[in-house]
């Protein structure tokens, strides 16, 4: 009786992961300066925001897991296969602004963290920019990887901060219904970074190899389908309580976060003393890891979209493009933060509102394809699903227009 | 009457199809191919005319670089509906291009960036597949702007061309379930190549390349695999063909293969195959993977020690064809226990009648099941050995360690290699 019951378990144990760490990456150093800059600028007032992109996150990587289960490619191959050179070219070029975009705020993460216990940028970045570079292609990153992701765990200490900070729940519970919009740029540009670190383009690109990789049959996807769910809900719930605690800690002091240090101060309630130590860790753990998989993600996409040799455990001789891709990638991400008078909070904001820009070309594309009965069979989107995602496109381009308009009329004025 | 020379399909999508008199038909969508002959046949024309309708071959009277001219006029034209082409007609466009091709001849699997068509005889037919620079820029429009700027620097854009008797289709078309592996090509290449191709393309065409093989072929192939992908063929073939291909591999491969199974689909294996092979396999399985114990095959030569020169030789004749190598041939006494090695150029060269007990080498170098692989590597190594027995405490042989098997490890062929870290 019990056999077939713990079978199942091993079997959904055994699945479990590439959902599940893709969106827990989502909650990178963008992804939590993005929160804390939510929670200390504006309260609780965006939280009605975050419980519908927590929505369209389900329901994004559940449509874009499918598509790796039921066509067995990867999103780029489909995009090339489907669209042609000329799309393929754009979908790509549109890929690569916005993870270069991304791997710089993960340099500037690295930077921001290890500056809180007063190491120079200058030093750690172009350091750990080799040490990833080193790790990758020597091989030997499998084994950091997991270090790195066991640290993220720190996040969780949000949860206990969340909570020990007595915010106003009722509050909070009324502002997750009642929506409230300030027609003003700082606010338009930081909506646009919270659905664009939630949802980012580089995800569906590296959830959909993982699980392309994985070779998850039609079978075993309902189990796979649970854990791109719960992994949505887990990172979901984690920025709730990073809001919520820089909501209670930040906000009523008109701490709207300059420097990463004020935004270490909400775990306060929590760690007391050991808050910004805590807070580095975790920052500096998730930032090494995005630091590491978004150079490789983004070259893995292109080169299988134009067809060129890839691969990590290639000689450079064998896999050139790629190769030049990657170093680039990362040269980029560390050489931006080390810019002069480069402001890592704004880096860090910045980046994720290009995110979020970009996003609905990439999600235009997805929802292309997963269209396609001619690919899809009978796993087609549903109606609702194909509601969700194309508002959260639409929703987007309208915040990209007003931030257009309002930042063409700011100059004007 | 067809005048053509040479012509990329990226050149001829999109442009208008004419009458005999210049009156404007439609555009051409799409090429119809007929596959089947080393260089594929185009038998006609898919247009974008509001009808969607094909042109064959036999109405179009000129294909050039601004135009398809027809035979006849507008309103003589004898379009046939789309539906009616035979099974093993492809749309060039929608099967072919952007797609996975392999690439036989240097064993690795490319994206099609343009295909060229050139005109023989009488026919048009596809020559090969452009998966070079030069065709993704002529896809992109910027060809001409890309030539000026590399004529500036004397040199010409990198071009990669590959003849269509060169290369292998994988799959066609998914919703029809239509794989095409005709396989004729792919089975000819080495199973080092065949494993390198499978480990790149797409898990459903992995599973169709493989199946396609001859058991002896994929037998060979699946050893050159990473684990994980062996795991996958082996589970998502048909039962009986599996079995087939674990019957043709010897004892110490199937037993790495099965080690890396579930445990229960491993043991319906067991169960299911030849009882002898079997028992081999699952005495292998219990040593772990790292150690000698799991690196040795137990398919070897054992003689025993006190006969001639003579007859040992006639009955390696009768045994030999099972083992992993015959290099050394192994001795032992009545009990099993290791007497002495000898090579085979020691045994050829040695007068018919000697005993082997004289001229066998009795100070052998042995290791025990638990030895580190790393530490039998070095062993096989230092002492410059073809193969290194493994010996249990009563100095009782039960298997040997060639020196390929450590190369293997030591050096994995590039298709175990792991090719995405991620995921």
């Amino acid at each position: 009786m019990r056999l077939p019951r713990f079978r199942r378990l091993w079997i959904f144990l055994l699945i479990l992961g590439p959902g599940l760490i893709a969106a827990m990456a989502g909650n990178d150093a963008g992804g939590t300066a993005t929160y804390s800059i939510v929670g200390a600028r504006y309260g609780y007032h965006m939280l009605w925001m975050l419980l519908l992109v927590a929505v369209s996150l389900v329901v994004i990587q559940e449509m874009c897991a499918r598509m790796g289960v039921v066509t067995g490619k990867g999103l780029s191959d489909l995009i090339r296969e489907e669209f042609g050179v000329r799309w393929t070219f754009f979908a790509m070029a549109v890929l690569l602004v916005a993870n270069i975009a991304v791997t710089i705020s993960e340099f500037a993460g690295i930077a921001a963290s290890l500056e809180i216990f007063g190491i120079t940028r200058y030093l750690t970045v172009p350091f750990m920019a080799m040490l990833i570079w080193f790790l990758m292609t020597r091989g030997t990153y499998k084994g950091v990887e997991r270090i790195f992701i066991a640290m993220c765990f720190v996040y969780v200490g949000y949860i206990f901060a969340g909570v020990l900070a007595r915010p106003d729940w009722g509050l909070a519970a009324r502002s997750m219904v009642v929506p409230s919009f300030q027609f003003d740029i700082n606010f338009i540009l930081v909506s646009i970074a919270m659905i664009g670190t939630t949802v980012t383009p580089w995800m569906q690109f590296y959830l959909q190899s993982s699980i392309v990789e994985k070779g998850i049959k039609l079978k075993q996807y309902k189990y796979q389908r649970w854990d791109v769910i719960l992994g949505s809900v887990a990172a979901v719930i984690i920025a709730f309580f990073i809001i919520i605690a820089c909501a209670a800690v930040l906000h009523p002091r008109g701490i709207v976060i300059h420097q990463a240090k004020e935004a270490a101060m909400a775990l306060r309630p929590f760690a007391g003393n050991y808050a910004t130590i805590l807070f580095a860790l975790g920052l500096f753990a998730s930032s090494t890891l995005g630091a590491s998989i978004l150079p490789l993600s983004s070259s893995y996409a292109i080169c299988e979209a134009f067809g060129w040799e890839n691969g990590i455990s290639k000689k450079f001789r064998e896999a050139p493009i790629f190769f030049t891709l990657y170093t680039v990638l990362i040269l980029i991400g560390a050489g931006v933060v080390l810019l002069p008078r480069m402001h890592l909070i704004s880096i860090l904001l910045f980046s994720q509102t290009a995110n979020g820009i970009l996003f609905p070309f990439i999600l235009i594309f997805m929802l292309l394809l997963v269209n396609k009965p001619r690919l899809m069979g009978q796993y087609v989107n549903s109606k609702f699903n194909n509601f969700v995602a194309g508002a959260t496109a639409l929703v987007l381009i309208i915040l990209t227009i007003i931030l257009i308009v309002a930042t063409i009329a700011g100059r004007v004025v | 009457m067809v005048l053509f020379s040479e012509m990329f399909v990226s050149e001829l999508i999109g442009i208008p199809v004419v009458d005999k008199l210049q009156e404007p038909v439609g555009e051409v969508r799409d090429i119809i191919l007929s596959l089947g002959e080393k260089f594929p046949r185009v038998t006609g024309f898919l247009l974008k005319n509001p009808r969607g309708a094909v042109l064959l071959m036999g109405e179009i009277e000129l294909v050039g670089k601004q135009f398809v001219v027809t035979r006849a006029i507008k309103s003589r034209i004898v379009y046939t509906d789309y539906t009616r082409l035979r099974p093993d007609e492809v749309r060039l466009v929608r099967h072919l291009m952007d797609k996975q091709i392999v690439d036989t001849e240097g064993a690795r699997v490319i994206r099609v960036n343009d295909l060229k068509l050139a005109k023989v005889d009488q026919d048009i037919r596809l020559i090969a597949a452009d998966v070079g620079f030069k065709g993704l820029l002529r896809r992109l429009g910027w060809l001409g702007f890309f030539t000026f700027i590399f004529r500036i620097f004397r040199r010409e854009v990198p071009d990669a061309l590959i003849g269509w008797d060169h290369v292998e289709q994988l799959k066609t078309d998914m919703a029809a379930g239509r794989i095409t592996v005709p396989a004729k090509h792919i089975s000819e290449m080495h199973p080092a190549d065949i494993a390198a191709v499978i480990s790149q393309v797409h898990t459903d065409e992995k599973t169709a390349l493989f199946a396609s093989l001859t058991d002896k072929t994929a037998a060979e192939s699946l050893h050159e695999l990473e684990p994980k992908i062996q795991a996958l063929l082996l589970m998502t073939i048909d039962t009986k063909k599996a079995l087939g291909i674990l019957d043709k591999m010897p004892a110490d491969e199937a037993a790495d293969v099965l080690g890396d199974l579930p445990r229960e689909n491993a043991e319906e294996f067991l169960r299911l195959m030849k009882p002898r092979k079997a028992n081999k396999a699952r005495g292998l399985l219990k040593h772990p993977d790292e150690t000698a114990g799991g690196l040795m095959t137990t398919d070897f030569v054992v003689i025993p020690h006190n006969l001639t020169a003579q007859q040992v030789i006639e009955k390696m004749r009768a045994e030999a064809p099972e083992a992993e190598t015959i290099y050394y041939i192994y001795f032992t006494d009545d009990q099993g226990k290791l007497m002495g090695v000898i090579s085979l150029r020691d045994l050829i060269v040695a007068p018919p009648a000697t005993l082997i007990d004289k001229i066998m080498v009795k100070d052998i170098i042995t290791v025990d099941p638990e030895t580190e692989q790393n530490k039998v590597a070095a062993i096989i190594s230092k002492y410059n050995l073809v193969a290194v027995p493994v010996v249990d405490k009563e100095n009782k042989i039960m298997g040997i360690i060639t020196a390929d098997d450590v190369i293997d490890f030591i050096l994995p062929p590039i298709s175990r290699r792991i090719r995405h870290l991620l995921g």
